[in-house]
């Protein structure tokens, strides 16, 4: 289609797509790289990349194989973006929708209720859901997803305002289609191309909100995230600063490429807009 | 006068957004497994009986049922009392008053940084498009939004603090000396170089980037041509009327931006050893301190409405076709 | 203390060298007088009154504020501070104090034996944590006179027992700042603490910083050296190290830095780093079983676990220099309590854990015999890294392990109150006297909630009697003896671990003189201390 030409024309975009596309193909041949438990001891702690043959990037201060745990991470980190984007997208559409199409009383509660998320500091309740739920993957996934949906939510209600008095719309109300129909069925599909591509700047600040929770010990321990691998290098900073810096790195990767490829997907969406 | 009852009407149509905060924070803590008084224990290292736990419980106003808790608190938080706060033993309000400044100090310096180098660099990408410049320039942006900020403000001690010593490793000034006046003031403004650069990187980023783009989306109107045609060299014509407009955008990404920064202080407060409140408020959730908690939560609320209410009025200065009002 | 340990980091080369300075055995030059020494204080406690909080946290600015009866001297011997002598009845149920003479407050009243009554009997007996176990049979002070403090106990107080106490459990309050001025946990004075001590409070800037001045007054000769102690408050461990290199920093105690931290400023030439002085605050590392589990209420499989971990590999590789193999909930520096014979010691041997677990019944059915959860305390780098390997090295005899992260107050709620666990893992800390904090980890009929305390579900009566006995005994030698025959029970019956032995370490600039001279030094007054050029 023009627009998918139009992405492939742009130099920042076709990079983010590479990069993206590395990082997934990290992570798809991880099993195959490197079967063995990313998180079991591997060698000596604390050696240095390309210092010894069998660990390329070093081992970390529980002498576990950092170039493993980069690779696993991969999976983690995608993950955990993701299913924390889609909670957030999902809460942050059905909220948005709603308040948006109903308008009046509707709109009023709902918006009070996302100003409420968007007033508190969202690393805050992110600590505060931890703190209490656990630090599993599962709940720090959900807690990123619960702190992130309020900016999905005034995008789509800003979409619905706009969309909900077009003539497509009348003419399905005419049609005698019921209010969930019309929603779901006539004009979400209109209103989703801005809210996926800012789907992507979700991303971002989920995989960085992980890994400042891992930073501050606050993660789950039994997984290879990546943010848990710079929380352990802290304690080696000054010297073995690597433990930290790789992770660090990959994680800049990612969030580049997703940015990339979500600008880019602006820019194709929305010629007019394009600052060119 | 006008002003003071604009800013009376906005309080007044948040203050059930506030409410909802409060009790929802107040009744999520309660689920977190321990309390105030476990953390207390944990502290001094055990050796307490049973006796003692109940008699600190009692000591804490613990040892009521949740309900009346809760009502206790709104009760006195009518009367505008924060509580006591029980990691300090002295009042919620005294205890925030002491670590604001330090937080307000650092997100100003923070934004300041980010705004008005995010300004001009995004000016200067937008007059030099798809040159080198903008390519450098925009090229720097995306790394540093992608790049975790608690990294960078460990590498920046590493190579600042101890490599270079140009800079302090951390706290909020030098306590050995004693410095009045204006050498206070520097030595304090050294101590903010590196925390601001650290918390104000990710928005310097997106001031940038929304800077270019508005730039360059007005440099194309109408009356920009027609400033040039008029024969006005280039820089008043940037200077005088694109700026102006294209303002618009990175103002009202202020107010958005500010609960994100209160929260990503947290992380650099605790790298550079900053008696803020976004320490403070990672000390209470982990020390369970309900009232200092509640009382951060809430100062910081109230800074979000009055940042996204001065930016309210900004927006109405630049723009004379919207009214504050909205 | 392990000053012949080589240091076995990688980049290592023996430390031995830095630990063991001339500075440390130096006949005296001169000591200057002056100076100012910057704390590296990591942790903020909620107030600053040793004689109200027993923990180190207090002692680093509290100790040196304020002065207990007795303190230890250079060899852990009792040593008198504000009493000059002691007595006690055959019986063990009267111990005389005389207490020092011309000793003054910071606010110029005199110190009498009436402060000694008030603090023993309303915060030792009431509110200090191990203290209300240590006076629960207090029944008065008496105060014949200024100088005289006489404690009356209605069962047998051994006075080797009192004496161990006491540096830690007898610090005094002035009784006319506190007495009638309404609730002593609420009194303003526990953040801007008076006292006897060589240095007066000045400021606490909550978050920043605390600063004492030299007490002008003070009742020892010539002393303090020091003008001013500064504690600078740096909660990120990283960041201090990195202040102590700029300089800004002198002193860090209890192991506050990074185990790689220290084993890097210890070549330093410019720092001390080294486990002298730290001698009373010795600590083991634990692994708690919960006998609610019915696979750990099995001894074999207990000590099948025990077997399963090859503990001098993590010492020598990841704890470093200052951690030894531990023997028991004694630790080797007790030298008026480690026994002889420690009893078994389950040395690394995976097929013997194999052989137990199959002799338990646990087979390895597809790989995994049982599943655990961890629950590590969050208080140290050592215990995190000591999770990590237990999960590594059971996975290797098909016991999985899922390690459960909690903050303080969340782990101490569901290990010691829920006992949601299988396996805790955290620190057990020796106080000089096992009756103090050691036995409780054994004794039965704990009330729940209790941290640190029996939470496993465990009852032994032969332990029990064990140390009720030793408790009460008033012979040294025949309390060593039962104290000898409960570490044998403890390590045969193996309701928790202690495999691991360690001393804080401190960090100090090696211009300070006269430190570490106590086996509690970061916790003494610091009277003596003084700051070369």
């Amino acid at each position: 289609m023009e627009a998918l030409r139009r992405y492939f024309r742009s130099p920042p975009a076709v990079l983010g797509l590479i990069l993206l596309l590395a990082v997934l193909a990290m992570a798809a041949s991880a099993g195959w790289l490197y079967p063995r438990d990313p998180l079991s001891l591997a060698g000596r702690p604390l050696i240095w990349p390309l210092q010894d043959a069998r660990f390329l990037l070093g081992t970390d201060n529980s002498g576990r194989d950092i170039a493993a745990q980069i690779f696993h991470g991969a999976r983690f980190s995608l993950l955990i973006g993701l299913v924390a984007t889609v909670i957030a997208v999902i809460i942050g559409v059905v909220i948005g929708a709603c308040a948006g199409y109903y308008g009046g009383w509707v709109d009023n509660i709902l918006m009070r209720i996302t100003e409420a998320f968007q007033t508190l500091p969202n690393f805050l309740l992110l600590l505060v859901l931890v703190a209490v739920f656990g630090s599993t993957i599962t709940t720090v996934t959900v807690a990123i997803g619960i702190v992130s949906w309020p900016a999905p939510a005034r995008l789509t209600r800003a979409e619905f305002l706009s969309l909900r008095n077009r003539e497509f719309v009348q003419a399905g109300r005419v049609l005698g289609l019921r209010d969930a129909a019309l929603i779901f069925g006539e004009i979400l599909p209109n209103a989703l191309p801005p809210i996926i591509v800012y789907a992507s700047v979700v991303m971002g600040v989920s995989i960085v909100l992980e890994a400042a929770l891992a930073f501050i010990k606050l993660s789950d321990p039994n997984i290879a995230s990546w943010g848990n691998l710079i929380g352990l290098g802290r304690d080696v900073l000054r010297v073995q600063w690597y433990v930290s810096a790789i992770p660090g790195v990959a994680i800049l990767i990612t969030v580049l490429g997703v940015s990339l490829v979500g600008q880019g997907l602006n820019d194709a969406l929305n010629p007019r807009l394009k600052a060119r | 006068m006008r002003i003071l009852k604009l800013a009376g009407r906005r309080l007044a149509a948040s203050i059930p957004t506030l409410f909802l905060i409060l009790i929802g924070i107040f009744l999520l803590l309660q689920f977190a497994p321990g309390d105030t008084v476990d953390a207390l224990i944990a502290q001094m290292g055990g050796g307490g009986d049973a006796e003692l736990a109940k008699e600190l419980r009692r000591f804490y106003g613990l040892d009521v049922s949740v309900a009346m808790q809760l009502v206790n608190y709104l009760w006195r938080l009518v009367r505008f009392d924060l509580g006591f706060s029980a990691i300090y033993g002295k009042p919620v309000v005294t205890v925030i008053a002491e670590r604001l400044p330090a937080t307000l100090l650092l997100m100003t310096s923070a934004l300041s940084f980010a705004f008005f180098a995010g300004l001009v660099l995004g000016v200067i990408a937008a007059r030099r498009v798809n040159q080198w410049p903008d390519t450098l320039i925009s090229t720097l942006g995306l790394i540093f939004y992608a790049t975790p900020s608690f990294w960078f403000g460990l590498m920046a001690i590493v190579v600042f603090s101890i490599y270079l010593q140009w800079l302090p490793a951390g706290g909020f000034e030098d306590i050995t000396l004693v410095q009045t006046g204006l050498s206070r003031t520097i030595d304090i403004a050294r101590h903010l170089v590196l925390p601001s650069l650290t918390l104000g990187l990710i928005f310097l980023a997106i001031y940038l980037r929304i800077m270019r783009a508005s730039m360059l989306e007005v440099l194309n109107l109408d009356f920009v041509r027609t400033a040039r045609a008029k024969g006005l060299d280039e820089t008043s014509v940037v200077v005088r009327h694109v700026l102006r407009n294209a303002l618009l955008p990175m103002v009202t990404l202020i107010g958005l931006q500010a609960g994100t920064m209160l929260g990503g202080s947290v992380v650099v407060e605790s790298v550079f050893s900053l008696p803020g409140l976004g320490r403070l408020a990672y000390e209470s959730v982990v020390q369970r301190d309900l009232n200092t908690l509640l009382g951060i939560v809430f100062v910081s609320a109230l800074l979000v409405i009055l940042i996204n209410f001065i930016v309210d009025l900004a927006y109405a200065r630049l723009d004379p076709r919207i009214t504050a009002e909205g | 203390m392990n000053l012949t340990r080589r240091a076995v980091l990688m980049t290592s080369a023996a430390i031995a060298a830095n630990v063991v300075r001339p500075e440390l055995s130096f006949a005296q030059a001169a000591p200057r007088k002056g100076g100012v020494f910057t704390v590296h204080f990591p942790a903020e406690q909620r107030q600053l009154n040793p004689s109200l909080q027993a923990s180190t946290g207090v002692y680093i600015v509290g100790g040196k504020i304020q002065e207990p009866l007795v303190d230890l001297d250079a060899n852990g011997q009792p040593v008198g501070v504000l009493a000059e002598s002691w007595e006690a009845a055959p019986d063990g149920k009267t111990i005389t104090f005389k207490l020092r003479q011309g000793v003054t407050w910071h606010d110029g009243k005199p110190f009498t034996s009436a402060d000694v009554a008030f603090t023993a009997m309303n915060m030792w007996k009431k509110i200090l944590n191990y203290g209300t176990t240590l006076q629960l049979f207090l029944t008065a002070v008496d105060t014949p006179d200024a100088n005289t403090a006489v404690f009356r106990y209605e069962r047998p107080m051994p006075l080797n027992l009192l004496l161990r106490a006491l540096p830690d459990l007898g610090y005094v309050s002035p009784k006319h700042l506190y007495e009638d001025k309404g609730d002593i946990r609420q009194n303003p004075l526990n953040l801007a603490p008076v006292g006897t001590g060589p240095f007066k409070f000045v400021q606490y800037e909550r978050g920043q910083y605390i600063i004492a001045d030299r007490n002008p007054n003070y009742w020892r000769p010539n002393a303090p050296y020091l003008d001013r102690i500064v504690w600078r408050v740096v909660t990120d461990r990283s960041a201090a190290a990195a202040q102590m290199e700029a300089g800004q920093i002198h002193y860090s105690p209890f192991s506050a830095l990074t185990i790689s931290d220290l084993a890097r400023l210890g070549k330093d030439p410019r720092f001390v780093v080294s486990t002298k002085g730290n001698e009373g605050n010795a600590r083991t590392n634990t692994i708690e079983f919960n006998f609610r589990r019915k696979e750990l209420s099995d001894v074999r499989v207990r000590r099948a676990i025990a077997h399963a971990l090859n503990i001098p590999f993590f010492i020598e590789n990841f704890l470093g220099a200052f951690a030894k193999r531990g023997t028991g909930p004694i630790p080797s520096v007790s030298t008026d309590f480690y026994p002889s014979d420690n009893g078994p010691q389950y040395p690394y041997d995976k097929a013997l854990a194999a052989k137990l677990l199959d002799e338990a019944g646990y087979k390895a059915a597809g790989g995994t015999r049982l599943s655990l959860r961890l629950l590590p305390a969050p208080w140290g780098e050592d215990i995190s890294l000591f999770a990590t390997f237990i999960q590594q090295s059971l996975g290797e005899v098909g016991i999985k392990v899922d390690v459960v992260r909690n903050d303080a107050g969340g782990f101490l709620k569901q290990v010691y109150d829920e006992h949601a666990f299988d396996l805790a893992s955290g620190w057990h800390q020796y106080r000089n006297d096992p009756a103090v904090s050691t036995t409780v980890w054994y004794r039965s009929g704990q009330p729940k909630g209790a941290p640190w305390t029996n939470q496993w579900d465990w009852t032994d009566p032969v332990i029990d009697k064990i140390i009720d006995d030793a408790a009460t005994e008033v012979d040294p030698g025949k309390r060593k003896a039962l104290y000898g025959e409960f570490v044998r029970r403890a390590n045969s019956e193996l309701p928790i671990w202690t495999p691991i032995e360690q001393i804080f370490v401190t960090v100090i600039s090696a211009k300070a003189r006269n430190h570490s001279n106590t086996p509690r030094w970061g916790s003494s007054s610091w009277h003596d201390l003084w700051l070369a050029e």
